[in-house]
């Protein structure tokens, strides 16, 4: 028989207003994968789960089995990001990976590599010498990579030739001048070998790649098409504030 | 449950106001109909009115019944002193407390991009022009203290930080009547910061 309480460990991804003063939470667990729970009264002043459920926070939580929803009657907070609260800089890119792996996960299936990633992100993103743009690309790869959807960025996806100087998002890979699909995107091979190793080295270290402004340019087209086309995301809303 | 026809239709529009559930929409439907027909008129008359007749101050965007609301054409308000706030419903608030005599500006809403809401749909540069033209000196920033709330203030601060106002945000702590125990660590860690000498 399935237990009335439960605990798991997770990231708040989203708050939604729920009636007069409860919080419907997008949760991202480790054991449980995503799931949606109320927090019950958490807008009032007194509320002691208030700060616990807003976004950008990582905890313990029990829960009671709901009717409809789990209701969140415990959390401990392990982890707050409060770095994006201070910096109006900081929070579109906290709010872009948090979208993203919101739009990712569909269900309840247990995604604890996704969670660390995040918390990962996170925490980088927090850190002085952060190349955020860099920590984004590498994100966005390193979501894709670990969905299954990996890009082909060592020759071309067509023929093999290793003379590949563009991408095509619906071939999920480089193509060479001969194999070019009507989709395909300039890369040059100076971007791809950094978007390989975007994919392999650790989050902490993309911050040490270096590119240029144009090489820039293409890996953000690159890995936007490619998340489009393959991941199924639809619109990214918080992009627009990105770009801002 | 079976109930006449038009008992029916006002159960279930009842139920459309927040909070009021089945049971209580039914409560609420018998105490109508044991009401007398003018204080029935009276109540529906009050809420036609008031969605009719309310419109949003065409300066600070709080409710009014004409071009500008009751507190942008009082004139014995302080005029260098400027509130901004998320919903006209916390404007009211504020002005319970009693303690604040300036002006307000109204955001309807704060900066959310998973709802769609950036800085255009705040209309800030309604804001920026506002205090470009007119004396305030200081504004104080009231968005909810939730990361919603946080964020617009600080894109508010950076905003308003270039036109030589003075910029603060409503102080953080515990609520008063309550415990220190039960606080939760962010709370407890902003009163901290924001202690003062007594």
């Amino acid at each position: 028989m399935e237990q009335r309480m439960f605990k798991a460990d997770g990231i708040v991804l989203r708050t939604r207003i729920l009636g007069e003063a409860d919080r419907l939470v997008t949760l991202l667990t480790l054991e449980e994968g995503k799931f949606e729970a109320v927090a019950r009264g958490a807008r009032k002043i007194k509320s002691k789960l208030a700060a616990g459920v807003d976004l950008f926070n990582y905890g313990h939580f029990t829960f009671h089995r709901g009717k409809t929803w789990p209701i969140i009657t415990g959390q401990d907070t392990i982890k707050s990001f409060s770095c994006f609260r201070e910096d109006p800089d900081l929070y579109p890119y906290g709010i872009y990976m948090a979208e993203l792996s919101d739009r990712l996960i569909s269900g309840e299936q247990p995604c604890a590599e996704i969670c660390r990633l995040l918390l990962e992100g996170w925490k980088l993103l927090g850190e002085k010498n952060t190349d955020r743009f860099l920590l984004c690309r590498s994100f966005e790869l390193k979501l894709a990579h670990i969905s299954g959807y990996s890009p082909h960025l060592h020759s071309c996806t067509n023929c093999g030739s290793e003379k590949a100087l563009a991408f095509s998002p619906r071939q999920g890979g480089l193509m060479c001048s001969c194999c070019q699909a009507a989709d395909a995107i300039k890369m040059d091979p100076g971007t791809a070998a950094v978007a390989r190793r975007l994919i392999k080295a650790p989050l902490s270290q993309s911050s040490l790649v270096r590119l240029s402004d144009s090489q820039k340019k293409e890996l953000a087209c690159v890995t936007a098409a490619f998340l489009t086309y393959h991941l199924d995301l639809g619109e990214i809303k918080s992009r627009r504030l990105l770009a801002e | 449950m079976v109930y006449p026809g038009h008992l029916k239709k006002l159960v279930e529009a009842l139920t459309r106001f927040p909070g009021i559930g089945q049971k209580s929409a039914q409560r609420i439907a018998f105490y109508l109909l044991g009401c007398s027909r003018e204080d029935v008129v009276a109540i529906a008359r009050a809420m036609v009115d008031a969605k009719d007749k309310l419109g949003f101050c065409q300066t600070c965007g709080s409710l009014a019944e004409t071009d500008l609301c009751i507190y942008c054409s009082d004139s014995k308000r302080d005029n260098n002193l400027l509130c901004v706030v998320q919903e006209p419903r916390d404007v009211l608030v504020l002005e319970r407390t009693g303690q604040y005599s300036g002006l307000y500006h109204v955001l309807h809403g704060a900066l959310s991009p998973l709802d769609g809401i950036g800085p255009e749909e705040l209309k800030l540069d309604r804001l920026v022009s506002r205090i470009r033209e007119s004396e305030i000196r200081e504004v104080i920033i009231a968005t909810n203290p939730n990361v919603e709330g946080d964020a617009t203030a600080g894109y508010l601060a950076r905003l308003l930080n270039p036109l030589s106002v003075r910029v603060t945000r409503i102080a953080f702590g515990l609520p008063v009547g309550g415990d220190i125990e039960y606080a939760d660590d962010l709370t407890l860690s902003r009163a901290l910061d924001g202690r003062r000498v007594i």
